[in-house]
């Protein structure tokens, strides 16, 4: 057994779990207060990169205005999603509001490759390249940085939720009527909570659209990023850091060994079994709550 | 009916009536007063309407797809039939919804939070928590631990407690006896009238218990299939044969057995 080797991938492997938990932190957040996941996540991962590189390469912005910029815009657009299609589903049937993030996911999918094209494009955002050795083990710099970005967002919130507004929000996730009863507006929370999860959805696209390329690819990341916000619980941000750190480590440990059995392809069998377990055994995630009973 | 010389009443509902998706008249032409510094309460049997008057007062009908078909709703005067519930609650009108309904992952403490007006400093929030805590004991005890652990009487105060936060002048309280052993009824009544003595403010009280309200209110309404069909001092309706018969269980009747029966099986359905 190779220990150094294994460490490396174990090490490698929770790097990117904790770039999924980025995404799924986005997730997490409209789970919370719109109750259902936001299919269009990934779409919303996809035009906070575009933004970026709209604002960086084509207006010529250094980037760091075009990534600060890039949020505001991402922070109006998450409110004019809640203003423009969500508040006329109140009081319909959970699914449709389902339906309505598919809609928009295939909308922003629609509207990124008409104005930019299909074609790849590269983030450049000047992280070297050159291998960076911790002790005998080597680790991607671009990685470091998108881990250190998801714990930053990830502090922030859990400080956010204390605040008087943050607590706000978690009322509203709790109970809509009982929110409205002592004048919370429901309407605002659920837009802010919109414009947090765009502007986190900005933080995934930049780190990722570094890593693979800005295209409308960035969008499957959903497929990974609901993976880890299930098995997280889907409304616990604690949840989704912890998830994705697990899911990151089996996959890419798991896949050295089983790949050499099956011949390559065992990462979204990986995904695959720890979503469907997690549905089948606990589906409530690793820490997302029940209803409280009391006997 | 008594004339009207006196001040003008906090609220004033005239003639009205509520559509429920367009097509479902849950009451008709219901007219009530509260007059300033009143407790009255609103009486009635399960599906009488009085949800639904409560609902049209504080604006949360809009959330059940109801709206006010006809007729009007004043508050201190001003037309409030069309208003958003929200800055209802900022003109100072609070309904503690039925079923208690207390944000349950968050603690006591954080529920009275959430219910805070934007606008509310830090040291009057913190000042109108002790408030509360000093009118309920009991949730000061319990003020960390999640809210959904609480009993069924903690989980009630806390509800009132959340509404005081918002300082309504018009309280609303919609069945806060529902499910709670008399001496709670007893404990949460008394508060509610140490409460409305102590600060003027106003109070409609729905109940299905009768016998419990009308120890407490000046004043009482009785509904029926959406229609007002009593009003009159609370001495007088403890007096009322027909409301001693069928809402104050003094009676023999068979309606007294029906509801004892509908509930023990509710009990089993759930
Ligand atoms: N959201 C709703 N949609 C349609 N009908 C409703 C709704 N809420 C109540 N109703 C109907 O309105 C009538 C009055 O109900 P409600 O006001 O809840 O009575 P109460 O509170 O006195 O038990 C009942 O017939 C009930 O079925
Ligand atoms: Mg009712």
């Amino acid at each position: 057994m190779d220990w150094v080797f294994l460490s490396e991938l174990a090490i490698n492997g929770a790097l990117t779990g904790l770039l999924y938990s980025l995404f799924a932190i986005g997730l997490v957040l409209i789970y919370k207060a719109s109750s259902v996941p936001n299919l269009a996540q990934g779409g919303l991962t996809m035009v906070g990169a575009y933004v970026v590189l709209a604002l960086s390469h084509d207006a010529g912005l250094p980037l760091w205005v075009a990534i600060p910029l890039g949020a505001v815009i991402m922070f109006a657009l998450g409110f004019g999603i809640e203003r423009v299609a969500l508040r006329r589903l109140a009081g319909r049937p959970v699914v449709m509001i389902l339906m309505l993030t598919l809609g928009l996911d295939i909308f922003l999918r629609g509207t990124t490759l008409a104005i930019w094209g299909g074609t790849s494009r590269s983030m450049e955002l000047g992280v070297s390249y050159e291998p960076l050795f911790v002790g005998d083990i080597f680790v991607s710099r671009i990685h470091l940085v998108g881990a250190a970005v998801t714990i930053a967002f990830f502090v922030a919130f859990m400080l956010f939720f204390r605040t008087r507004t943050g607590v706000k929000l978690r009322a509203i996730a709790d109970d809509y009527m009982a929110s409205w009863s002592v004048g919370i507006s429901v309407e605002r929370g659920v837009g802010l909570s919109w414009a947090l999860a765009s502007v986190v959805a900005l933080g995934a696209g930049v780190i990722w659209g570094e890593i693979q390329g800005v295209d409308q690819s960035l969008s499957l990341l959903l497929l990974k990023g609901l993976t880890v916000a299930v098995l997280g619980g889907l409304d616990s941000i604690l949840g989704a850091v912890i998830a994705g750190l697990i899911l990151g480590i089996v996959e890419n440990v798991g896949a050295d060994f089983l790949d050499p059995l099956v011949g390559g392809g065992s990462r979204e069998l990986i995904v695959a079994a720890v979503l469907i377990l997690t549905v089948m055994i606990r589906p409530h995630g690793l820490f997302g709550r029940h209803d409280i009973e009391r006997v | 009916m008594q004339e009207k010389v006196e001040a003008q009443p906090i609220l004033s509902m005239n003639s009205v009536e509520v559509l429920y998706d367009n097509v479902m008249l849950a009451i008709k032409g219901v007219s009530i007063q509260v007059p300033k510094g009143e407790m009255i309460a609103l009486l009635g049997s399960n599906g009488a309407g009085k949800s639904t008057t409560l609902k049209a007062i504080s604006g949360l009908l809009k959330a059940e797809r109801g709206r006010v078909s006809r007729g009007e709703i004043r508050f201190n005067g001003t037309d409030i039939t069309e208003m958003l519930a929200q800055n209802r609650v900022e003109l100072g009108i609070c309904h503690v919804i039925e079923g208690r309904r207390v944000f349950e992952h968050l603690t006591p403490d954080e529920n009275l939070t959430a219910a805070a007006p934007t606008g509310m400093s830090r040291s009057d929030l913190s000042g109108e928590k002790e408030k509360i805590y000093n009118y309920f004991p009991r949730l000061a005890e319990r003020r960390n631990s999640l809210a959904g652990y609480l009993s069924g009487g903690e989980q009630q105060m806390l509800a009132i407690g959340r509404a005081l936060v918002t300082q309504p002048s018009l309280l609303m309280l919609d069945e806060p006896s529902l499910g709670l052993a008399p001496f709670l009824v007893a404990e949460i009544f008394g508060i509610l009238q140490k409460i409305n003595k102590e600060e003027g403010m106003s109070v409609l009280l729905v109940e299905q218990n009768a016998l419990a309200a009308l120890e407490i209110v000046s004043e009482g309404y009785l509904i029926e299939n959406g229609r007002v069909v009593m009003n009159g001092t609370a001495e007088a309706l403890k007096s009322n044969s027909d409301i001693q018969e069928f809402y104050l269980g003094g009676g023999e009747g068979t309606d007294f057995h029906n509801v004892k029966h509908y509930s023990r099986r509710k009990r089993w359905l759930s």
